[in-house]
């Protein structure tokens, strides 16, 4: 190998070296400011979720489930055990869906918020919409889909031509009444 | 085993890579046109693939163990652009056939979508399907339905694209806009598999 | 010599918008079109994000073009987009998550988006630093002006709403039009088909014809234009592999 060319091969490698080198610095700074918004934004928005699907609770408290995930036991005012709320998720046309279930001391769902969803636009993601969640609130055993109108209060009308995803939300919510059994089974 | 299965049937059919989730789109247009050259790109987009994933996936769990997570995008590409050039190296050097036949398809590769996207996805999918225990194999049979859906779509789209050569196109449309109404009917046709996985309850 | 400058600013920056726009007259940049044109919010949004990533690695390369080694140059250019996508992507996890939501895949997805290679390769690596900013400035809003467009048709067609998630992306009250409430009273529903895949492909084709259409009717003959313009790796493939193909 001439002597130019091993010049040239390290005068190359060096400057890309310097020049990932920068880079990676200069993420490492990006990622040392913005992790911790991250971190907080993610933390405000699942408060605020659980806020939303269980309005009567005042604080949270964390608890291990059976599954080692993490519920949350709502307390009123007074102290008072007034819900429970569950994170739990289902695999659904586009992917893995994660929602938040709600339940009053009863076991009646008070509140149900997707999370995260991949689905197709204008079908699948229609599940988002008020219309749909709104058949959850209020029911109080195993829900069931089917493709007419729902008559039953534990009944859920699959959105049109999205039956996989409505299965996958009715599947994640039974999954959380699981929890709500498995919790207060135990406190009983 | 049935996951297996799933995988493959959503990367080929219900989720289409190219049809579907609109990855690798580049290619899908421009070297269509031919059955041949739409194998060759597809072949050697596969081989890509699966090396790729291969060698990315063990790298991730290198960068999420010292908290580098941040840095997967300009790792994954940069491991991407050398793996290709490596494998045509070694490929014009030893396996001589194999470079004549895929050779021309490797640089453009490096700019392909869908290698970087399988990537991503397979990282992705590891909490996504945690429940089904995704790991190293399923990750590259997701690679290889990735590719294969790929080159179904091509090789597809190269047979419509033969019939579009001696159609009388108005004059508006001529060129890249009819491909693309082409493509939105094979696109639709993919449209018909939706609901098969679930259907023959392979994601139990 | 500034006039005649700041006239070569104006082209640089005013080509991207149709003569040369990426999207309609180049075909570049063609995944994250179909794929996040669904809505018009969405659509924007990954327009800004990758005009930022655009006009910083324009900057970037052409302030390093006489660093970068020639025969590296590839690496080089991926490595310094590959960075600005990466913290374009923890900005907007940190401060705008819904927009992060609904990209997904495709915005870590903007380092292999084509336009911005292609830009270092035919444009920053050999233009001094201001020129290619405003280069990268003109092909940006090329590109959101295009998936604006795209997203519009697509959105009020295929969901009956315009502008919807408008209120998660920018925080304003405003939550967007929407239409499906009267369409429903006459007895009408949006044509979902239009935010499927196969409407991406449609509404795509018939704007690439219009695109072409007014731009040849301003007189500025595609001849001007090689097929491959702009394509980052038309050095490898020497207009072998689609240079023909994507002459319209």
């Amino acid at each position: 190998m001439k002597k130019k060319d091993v010049r040239e091969i390290i005068t190359t490698a060096v400057s890309l070296f310097l020049i990932c080198a920068v880079a990676a610095g200069l993420l490492a700074v990006v990622n040392h400011v913005t992790a911790p918004v991250t971190a907080q934004n993610r933390q405000a928005s699942e408060n605020a979720a659980r806020a939303e699907v269980l309005p009567a609770a005042q604080t949270f408290t964390e608890t291990t489930l059976s599954d080692g995930s993490t519920g949350y036991v709502g307390t009123d005012e007074t102290g008072a055990v007034c819900g429970y709320v569950f994170t739990t998720s289902a695999s659904s046309y586009g992917g893995k869906l994660e929602l938040m279930t709600g339940f009053d001391k009863n076991g009646v769902v008070t509140g149900i918020k997707i999370l995260s969803i991949e689905d197709t636009p204008g079908l699948g993601m229609n599940a988002k919409k008020e219309d749909f969640l709104r058949q959850y609130i209020g029911s109080d055993g195993v829900l069931s889909v089917i493709k007419n109108a729902a008559a039953d209060k534990n009944e859920i009308a699959a959105i049109t031509s999205a039956t996989i995803t409505s299965k996958a939300v009715t599947s994640a919510v039974n999954t959380a009444r699981g929890f709500y059994d498995e919790l207060t089974g135990e406190a009983a | 085993m049935k996951f297996f299965i799933a995988l493959l049937v959503m990367g080929i059919l219900t989720q289409n890579f190219t049809l579907a989730k609109f990855l690798g789109i580049c290619p899908f247009l421009g070297v269509s046109k031919k059955l041949n050259t739409a194998v060759g790109m597809s072949a050697a987009v596969i081989f890509v693939m699966l090396i790729a994933t291969a060698v990315t996936y063990p790298l991730n769990i290198l960068l999420e163990n010292n908290g580098l997570a941040y840095l997967q995008t300009i790792v994954f590409i940069l491991v991407i652009a050398a793996l290709v050039q490596m494998v045509e190296i070694v490929l014009k050097k030893y396996v001589k056939s194999l470079y004549k036949a895929l050779g021309i398809y490797l640089p453009l590769i490096t700019t392909n979508c869908a290698v970087l996207g399988v990537v991503i996805l397979n990282i992705d999918y590891i909490g996504d399907y945690a429940a089904f225990g995704f790991g190293f194999g399923h990750a590259m049979m997701n690679a290889f339905a990735a590719g294969a859906g790929f080159m179904l779509a091509m090789v597809l789209f190269a047979g419509v694209r033969s019939r579009l050569e001696g159609a009388d196109v108005p004059k508006f449309l001529e060129g890249l806009p009819i491909t693309l109404i082409a493509a939105a009917i094979v696109s639709m046709s993919f449209l018909g598999f939706s609901g098969l996985v679930e259907g023959l309850g392979l994601l139990g | 010599m500034s006039e005649k400058k700041k006239y070569n600013l104006k082209n640089e920056l005013t080509k991207g918008f149709l003569r040369e726009n990426p999207v309609l007259r180049l075909v570049l940049g063609t995944c994250p079109t179909l794929a996040t044109s669904t809505s018009v919010v969405n659509g924007v949004g990954m327009g800004i994000a990758a005009t930022i990533v655009l006009i910083c690695s324009n900057i970037a390369i052409s302030a390093l073009r006489k660093v970068i080694p020639s025969k590296a140059r590839i690496p080089a250019y991926i490595v310094v987009i590959a960075s600005f996508v990466t913290m374009v992507q923890m900005l907007v996890k940190a401060f705008v998550p819904a927009l992060d939501e609904s990209l997904g895949v495709f915005l870590p997805l903007i380092v292999v988006n084509c336009i911005i290679l292609g830009r270092a390769e035919a444009f920053a690596g050999k233009s001094p630093v201001l020129v290619s900013a405003v280069d990268g400035l003109g092909m940006g809003i090329g590109f959101t002006a295009a998936l604006f467009c795209m997203g519009t048709v697509r959105e009020i067609l295929g969901a009956g709403t315009f502008l919807s998630g408008i209120d998660a992306m920018i925080g304003c009250s405003f939550k967007g039009f929407d239409f499906t409430g009267g369409l429903a009273k006459i007895g009408l529903a949006p044509m979902t088909l239009f935010i499927l895949p196969a409407g991406g492909f449609f509404v795509f084709g018939l704007l690439m014809a219009a695109a072409n259409r007014l731009a040849e009717g301003k007189g500025l003959k595609k001849a001007g234009l090689s097929p491959c313009a702009g394509c980052p790796r038309a050095d490898a493939c020497a207009n072998k592999l689609c240079g023909e193909e994507k002459d319209v």
